[in-house]
C-alpha cells in the first residue's frame, strides 16, 4: 500500500523560495550581461552646441561620447585629429590600451584595426602622416574626460594616437598636448574593456564610427 | 612558431599592472605623490622603495625614512619656493624626486640633475651641514644643462690665476670640502676647485645662500670671486631678466 505523504507548509515556503532565487539568480546573469544597461545613449541632435564645428560624436559599444575640441589651445592637433576623423581612419579602430577608470588610449591606424590587429606591436602605429610637434599647454587642466593626444617618451612625437582620462590627471599638466574634453558621455568610456592585469587588452573593444557633428 | 607566438601573448597580458603615472612621465619606478599643489608648480615625489636607473643601473637610491622625510620637505620646499614659475619653467626644473643614499657607480652624490626629464633627485641626507645650500648647486647643474650654450667654461677659467688648474673630473680627487673658505682665494670650497662647472654650481649656491652684504664682503675682498659672481650674474639674467639673488 502507498501512504501518500502530505507536503508540509515549511516545504511548501522553502519551494517557493528556491523557485524565487533560481528566478533572481537568472534574472542577474542576464542583466549583468548586459553591461551597457543603464547607460545613457546621448543623441548629439538633441543638444545645441556653442561651438558646433568643434564637436565630434565619437560611437562606442555602449553609445556615444560626444566631444569638443580646442584648437585655440592647440590648432595643429586639433587640425590632424579633425581630419583623420573626417576620412573616417578612426572607425573600426581598438580601444588598445585602458586603464580602468583611469584612462582608455585609441587611434593606433596602423596595428589597431579591426580584423587585422597586431598584438605585438599594437600602440606603436602611426598614421602615415608624420608626427607633429607638441602643443603643450602649461594651463589646462587635465580634469576628468579631457583628451589629449598620444606621444611617445619624447615630445613632438603625436600622431593619431589619443588618449582620454577618466579621471583628474594633475601630472599630466605640461606634458601631453590637450586637444579637447568629453561633454557627454563619460559613462560610456568607463565601460571601455579593460583587464586587470595588463593596460594593453586582448581582444579590445572598438570605435564603432568617430565622425564630426557637421560631417 | 605558433606556440611560441602563443606563449609571449600569454606572458604580455599576464604580466601586473603598473599603471603608474609618474613613472609613465619620469621613467622613475616606486616613487608617489608628495605635494603637487605648489605655488611654482613644482611636483615633489618620494621613493617608496629603492630604485636603480641608467642604461647600466648604475644609479641607486632608496627609500627614504617618513620622518627624515617630513623634517626635509620642509628644507627643501623652503629653498625652492624662491624659484618662481616662469624661471623654472625657463630653467626646465619641474619634478623632484627626494630619496635617501643616492650614489651612481657607487659613489654617494647630493642629486643628479636630468634637464631632459625636468627631474632633480635629491638625496635628502646628504651632508646636513650644507643640505640647504646644495640644493641651490643642484639647481644650478639643471641650468647649465638646460642652458650650455651661454656658459662657456673657457672663459671661466680665465677668471682664475694663471697656474690653477681643475680636476679631471668632479670624482676624480679627494678635495669636496664644501666648507665656506675662511680666506677664499677665489673659490667659496675646497669643491670648487674640482671642475669649472663644479665651481659655477658653488658660486651660484652661495650667492642664493648667503646674505646680500655677505655676498658684496666677498666682492669687495675676492677681486677673482667678483668677477666669477659678475659672471654667474649676467648669465642668469640672459635666461630671465627678472632674476634677483
Amino acid at each position: 500500500m502507498i501512504r501518500k505523504i502530505k507536503v508540509s507548509l515549511s516545504e511548501k515556503i522553502i519551494l517557493v523560495f528556491l523557485i524565487l532565487l533560481s528566478f533572481v539568480t537568472f534574472g542577474t546573469y542576464i542583466f549583468l550581461k548586459k553591461e551597457c544597461l543603464f547607460i545613457k545613449n546621448y543623441k548629439p541632435k538633441n543638444i545645441n552646441f556653442k561651438n558646433p564645428n568643434n564637436i565630434a560624436i565619437l560611437n562606442a559599444p555602449c553609445g556615444n561620447v560626444i566631444i569638443e575640441f580646442y584648437p585655440e589651445i592647440s590648432p595643429n592637433s586639433v587640425k590632424r585629429i579633425k581630419a583623420l576623423i573626417r576620412s573616417n581612419a578612426y572607425d573600426n579602430i581598438a580601444f588598445h590600451r585602458v586603464i580602468k577608470n583611469k584612462l582608455i588610449q585609441a587611434g593606433d591606424l596602423e596595428f589597431g584595426k579591426r580584423g587585422s590587429l597586431n598584438y605585438g606591436k599594437i600602440g606603436t602605429g602611426k598614421s602615415g602622416l608624420g608626427n607633429i610637434k607638441s602643443e603643450i599647454d602649461n594651463n589646462f587642466n587635465y580634469t576628468s574626460g579631457s583628451v589629449g593626444l598620444a606621444r611617445t617618451f619624447n615630445n613632438d612625437t603625436e600622431d593619431s594616437q589619443f588618449f582620454i582620462v577618466l579621471q583628474d590627471e594633475p601630472l599630466f599638466e605640461g606634458e601631453y598636448t590637450p586637444v579637447g574634453k568629453v561633454l557627454y558621455g563619460l559613462e560610456v568610456l568607463k565601460k571601455i574593456k579593460s583587464q586587470r592585469h595588463s593596460e594593453y587588452i586582448l581582444r579590445p573593444d572598438f570605435i564603432n564610427s568617430f565622425k564630426m557633428l557637421n560631417q | 612558431m605558433n606556440l611560441i607566438r602563443a606563449i609571449l601573448l600569454l606572458i604580455f597580458f599576464i604580466t601586473p599592472l603598473k599603471a603608474n603615472t609618474i613613472y609613465n612621465i619620469i621613467r622613475i619606478p616606486n616613487l608617489e605623490i608628495y605635494e603637487i599643489n605648489t605655488k611654482n608648480k613644482l611636483k615633489y615625489f618620494y621613493a617608496t622603495a629603492p630604485f636603480r636607473l641608467g642604461t647600466q643601473k648604475n644609479i641607486i637610491c632608496s627609500n627614504p625614512d617618513k620622518n627624515d622625510l617630513e623634517i626635509k620637505y620642509k628644507t627643501i620646499y623652503k629653498n625652492l619656493s624662491k624659484y618662481s614659475y616662469d624661471y623654472l619653467k625657463k630653467i626646465n626644473l619641474k619634478y623632484i624626486v627626494m630619496c635617501e643614499n643616492l650614489s651612481i657607480s657607487e659613489l654617494y652624490t647630493a642629486g643628479i640633475p636630468d634637464n631632459i626629464m625636468k627631474t632633480l633627485i635629491l638625496d635628502i641626507k646628504f651632508n646636513e651641514d650644507y643640505f640647504e645650500r646644495v640644493i641651490h648647486h643642484e639647481v644650478f647643474h639643471i641650468i647649465y644643462l638646460q642652458h650650455k650654450e651661454i656658459f662657456n667654461d673657457q672663459e671661466w677659467l680665465e677668471f682664475n690665476d694663471s697656474g690653477f688648474k681643475y680636476a679631471e673630473c668632479s670624482t676624480c680627487t679627494e678635495k669636496i670640502g664644501l666648507e665656506q673658505y675662511e680666506k677664499t682665494k677665489g673659490f667659496f670650497t675646497e669643491y670648487s676647485k674640482t671642475t669649472a662647472s663644479e665651481d659655477m654650481a658653488e658660486v651660484y649656491s652661495h650667492m642664493i645662500y648667503l646674505k646680500k652684504h655677505e655676498i658684496n664682503k666677498v666682492r669687495k675682498l675676492d677681486s677673482i670671486l667678483n668677477n666669477k659672481i659678475s659672471y654667474i650674474e649676467s648669465k642668469i639674467k640672459q635666461i630671465d631678466n627678472s632674476f634677483i639673488f
